[in-house]
């Protein structure tokens, strides 16, 4: 199999391609359902490929095919050329590439228990006692539960010499209880919505109390459906990490991606107000608002040794004591923020789709003081917790989210569960109005996995970690206030 | 890939044997896209990906597995993990055994020509569209996408062929072509798209001399006060709060739970007397596949009709629940947990044109397209999202100038019941729908440009 990467590398340079890079992937994924006592779905798929990557004349082609016999290998890199061609028809200045070592290395995630060896009854019989658990609770409509397991393996190899072999273990699941009365739809999930997952193995799934959850999920919805709706007007709010963490993915990290700052997203996901002008001049936050982008975080989904065109992973600040301080950059666009090495934030969801830049992990750091103590601190406020639906415009300024539960808190104390409540703010706004982020003991990091961006689309996951944090003066209500 | 190749593939993976049924389904082509930005190719991607799936039933259980390697050995490793996986399962007690031959009518949407544009082409008439932002000073980015197949985006593929070890077998070919360009100016944009199974219906040009339009009059925006406004959406706009809607509401399964607006009102006034809303690949704008995922034929759908809820869209599961059959609708590999969906919505509209709706608006807002919809309440059918590329002012039947983009939070069934008037129908991702003419569209905050 490595032979024919060779093959496509050596094909595309004869064919007059400036650079080429090629990775040969396989993918092997499995995915189990359990809803309502019934298997809602169990694939195990495995996808292989080869994608070729080139720089014709300064302009950018791709072409991936799964026909992965020497001859097709080799049109395929020779069509990448073809599509290069084309691509300088039309271009104003040739890509030229920040420097990068041509890295020689392995590099395989930890994974202490190989969740595709783990037998299949064993992860069934888990989903099924935890679906027993929800649906135990009286009032419970609906209950899903959830496994997936992803192993992904790339060859690397470029024509500047670098040959990289990387493996990626991911282990994840998760759970929603659903209730349905009067005309309403309430739902409870654990750990998080779209599920928890972490680049581990086995042991993850083992490392996380499913079952013993349940029940406090299973009534939680039910509660919601007499819950008191979550009043409309300027509160000051609370979010529960795993909301914040999703907060931050939509108003940090896709702003500070690069390509969508310089228009190369403009047509679809949208571009930035973090324009460059604003680096190291805009007050993005308060001073408790310390942002940094981490692709060597221990377990995170964007975790890896060398991003999808070779570069070395890295941690570096986006946001340092509130102020703006850096992108997530690539090769091709290092030098336009006067980078000379590319942040590493390239990646692809297979092989068959052109790498791009993605935002690694990007965690708000620790303050100090427990969740309790920031309840104490707050007179009169609204905890929300756990995501429930997101929107944002495409320059990354309007924000609504809507948490699946909240509740009041008066003196210190949480006094009433809240239903339907929902946050609207503008970005800078909001996380200027930070006055309160907890400590290490309340930090986790949280995945995010379903994370769309490019034409055609792509999927990527990361890790956002964070602590509850308290926000100033939030308004309070949108979709309910008339 | 023809019929008689992906015949032969699926013949392979779904032979029938002793205690066991197998329904094979292969999905994908090839799937081109060139992109531009900053009035340059940015990147230009080929994509060739063949999948197949097969699926073992043995009485009450089921498995599944999922592969790209279409050599003798990769098919009969397939089976063997999907077998191992059913024998594995819990019983399911409500599953179905596989479907018998099916008919099915025939749609023709494989166009030789779209099927071979290739990269040259789509630089062609990219080339034009920039040539025509650079001549107006704006800048134009967008994309020109060619596929032949069954690869959706976000590397989805959809059903090719499908065979079963009962005897059935069927197979649609279909090509498309979709252009998109977003004009920029500054923080002022226009977008248009156009999209066809045929290659030759797409004028770049011209697509792009409707973005530049938007731009140019988009520049200038003016901060208006948030609140209930009369409102004329673009087919475009349409097209993305019916797709969430149908997506939260038309499938039989979130009707069966309860969490449709249509559970419990079959038969009911749920709109105005001016909705009709089908699925529908039969629509010649749509011309889509004949067959569902489960090989059962695709029925068109009325789902409401003259604003009386009539039904949802089945596949065979949800259908033998309610005794009934199914409507051909399964579009995900069974089992899923979503259900039955439609994948060509129509929503029949009048004879006019939008500009024919805002002549007939005395002061509201034109909007061109919406962006990143997400569901509020499912219920309800409430979304938020943003308007973009084109928020203006409307005076006595007149665009005047732009107005700063506005966050909504608008019930849809709401909507249906306050329209007031429909232009004609065109298709607009994926949706057949017209403009529409909306009264107290709910406009809940402003953003910054």
């Amino acid at each position: 199999m490595n032979g024919l990467a060779r093959e496509a590398l050596d094909t595309a340079v004869a064919r007059g391609a400036g650079y080429a890079d090629v990775r040969l992937l396989e993918t092997l994924r499995e995915d189990l359902i359990v809803k309502d006592g019934r298997l809602g779905g169990l694939d195990q798929s495995e996808s292989r490929g080869i994608g070729v990557r080139v720089l014709v004349d300064g302009a950018w082609g791709y072409a991936a095919t799964d026909d992965l016999t020497r001859d097709a290998v080799q049109a395929c890199a020779a069509y990448a050329v073809a599509v290069g061609r084309a691509s300088a028809r039309v271009l104003e200045a040739p890509v030229r590439l920040a420097p990068e070592p041509a890295h020689r290395a392995v590099w395989t995630s930890p994974c202490a228990i190989d969740p595709f060896a783990v037998p299949l009854e064993r992860k069934l019989d888990l989903l099924l006692r935890i679906d027993a658990a929800l649906r135990g609770v009286k009032g419970v409509t609906i209950a899903e539960s959830f496994l997936t397991f992803i192993r992904r393996r790339q060859r690397f190899l470029s024509s500047e010499g670098a040959d990289i072999d990387q493996t990626l273990t991911r282990s994840g699941g998760g759970y929603a209880a659903t209730a349905v009365a009067g005309g309403e739809v309430q739902r409870r999930s654990f750990p998080q919505a779209e599920g928890h997952h972490q680049t581990m193995g086995y042991e993850f799934i083992e490392s996380v109390p499913w079952v013993e959850e349940a029940p406090r999920v299973g009534e939680e919805a039910v509660a919601l459906l007499k819950a008191d709706q979550c009043p409309a007007g300027e509160f000051d709010v609370v979010l529960e990490g795993s909301q914040l963490a999703l907060q931050i993915h939509e108003s940090v990290g896709h702003p500070a991606e690069l390509d969508r700052v310089l228009g190369l997203e403009a047509n679809y996901a949208g571009t930035s107000f973090l324009t460059l002008d604003k680096m190291g001049s805009l007050q993005f936050g308060s001073r408790h608002v310390n942002l940094v982008a981490d692709a060597t975080l221990p377990h995170g989904l964007a975790t890896f040794g060398f991003d999808d065109e070779g570069v070395e992973a890295q941690r570096w600040p986006i946001v340092r004591d509130g102020m703006f301080e850096g992108y997530l950059t690539s090769r091709e666009l290092a030098h336009r923020v006067g980078d000379a090495r590319s942040r590493g934030c390239v990646r692809s969801d297979g092989w068959n789709h052109i790498p791009m830049i993605r935002m690694v992990n990007l965690s708000l750091m620790p303050g100090a003081g427990t969740f309790d103590d920031l309840l104490a601190d707050t007179d009169h406020g609204i905890y929300m917790a756990t995501n429930r639906s997101w929107s944002i415009d495409q320059l990354r300024y309007n924000f609504q989210f809507k948490t699946e539960i909240a509740w009041e808190i008066r003196k210190g104390k949480r006094v009433r569960m809240l239903k339907n409540p929902t946050y609207q703010g503008i970005t800078t706004q909001f996380w200027n109005s930070c006055d309160f982020v907890c400590g290490p003991e309340a930090w986790r990091p949280w995945g995010v996995v379903n994370c769309g961006k490019g034409q055609p689309g792509q999927v990527a996951d990361m890790t956002h970690g964070a602590a509850p944090a308290r926000f100033r003066k939030l308004q309070v209500g949108a979709g309910y206030d008339d | 890939m023809t019929r008689e190749e992906a015949r032969a593939i699926l013949q392979k993976a779904a032979a029938a044997e002793d205690g066991r049924e197998v329904e094979a389904t292969l999905g994908g082509g090839r799937s081109e896209l060139t992109r531009f930005a900053n009035n340059e190719i940015t990147q230009n991607v080929s994509e060739r990906r063949y999948v197949l799936s097969v699926r073992v039933v043995r009485g009450r259980r089921t498995g599944r597995a999922t592969g790209n390697d279409l050599s003798p050995d990769g098919i009969a490793r397939l089976v063997r993990r999907a077998d191992d996986a059913a024998r594995l399962s819990p019983e399911s007690p409500d599953l179905l055994p596989l479907p018998k031959a099916q008919k099915y009518r025939e749609v023709d949407s494989a166009d030789a020509e779209t099927a071979s544009f290739g990269p040259d082409g789509r630089a062609r008439e990219v080339g034009r569209a920039v040539g025509r932002c650079k001549d107006a000073g704006i800048v134009g980015a967008g994309i020109y996408e060619t596929a032949s197949g069954t690869i959706g985006d976000y590397g989805v593929i959809s059903t090719l062929a499908i065979a079963n070890s009962n005897g059935l077998f069927a197979y649609h070919d279909s090509t498309d072509a979709r252009f998109s360009i977003s004009a920029l100016d500054g923080m002022a944009s226009g977008w248009a798209s156009a999209e066809s199974h045929e290659s030759r219906d797409i004028d770049g040009d011209a697509v792009a001399a409707r973005a530049v339009e938007k731009a140019l009059r988009s520049r200038g925006a003016e901060r208006r006060e948030p609140g209930a406004y009369t409102v004329v959406l673009e087919p475009a706009a349409v097209s993305d709060l019916l797709t969430d809607t149908a997506w939260l509401s038309f499938g039989a399964l979130p009707v069966q739970e309860g969490r449709s607006f249509l559970s419990g009102r079959i038969g009911q006034k749920v709109a105005g007397d001016n909705i009709t809303i089908r699925d529908d690949p039969y629509h010649p704008l749509h011309k889509g596949a004949p067959f569902d995922a489960e090989g059962m034929p695709t029925v068109p759908v009325t789902i409401i009709e003259r604003g009386v809820a009539k039904g949802p869209v089945y596949d065979r599961q949800t259908a033998a629940k309610e005794g009934k059959e199914s409507t051909g609708h399964s579009l995900l590999p069974y089992p899923n947990p979503y259900g039955p969906l439609t994948g060509h919505l129509v929503l029949e509209g009048g004879e006019g044109t939008v500009e024919e709706l805002i002549a007939r608006v005395d002061r509201g807002l034109l909007v061109t397209r919406v962006w990143y919809t997400n569901v509020v309440d499912p219920m309800t059918a409430t979304l938020t999202g943003m308007t973009r590329d084109g928020l203006f002012a409307i005076e006595g039947g007149k665009l005047r100038g732009a107005v700063r983009n506005f966050r909504f939070n608008q019930s849809v069934v709401q909507m249906l019941n306050g329209v007031e008037a429909l232009s004609a129908p065109v298709r607009v991702g994926g949706v057949v729908c017209p403009g529409l003419l909306v009264r107290g569209f709910h406009m809940s905050s402003v953003t910054e440009f």
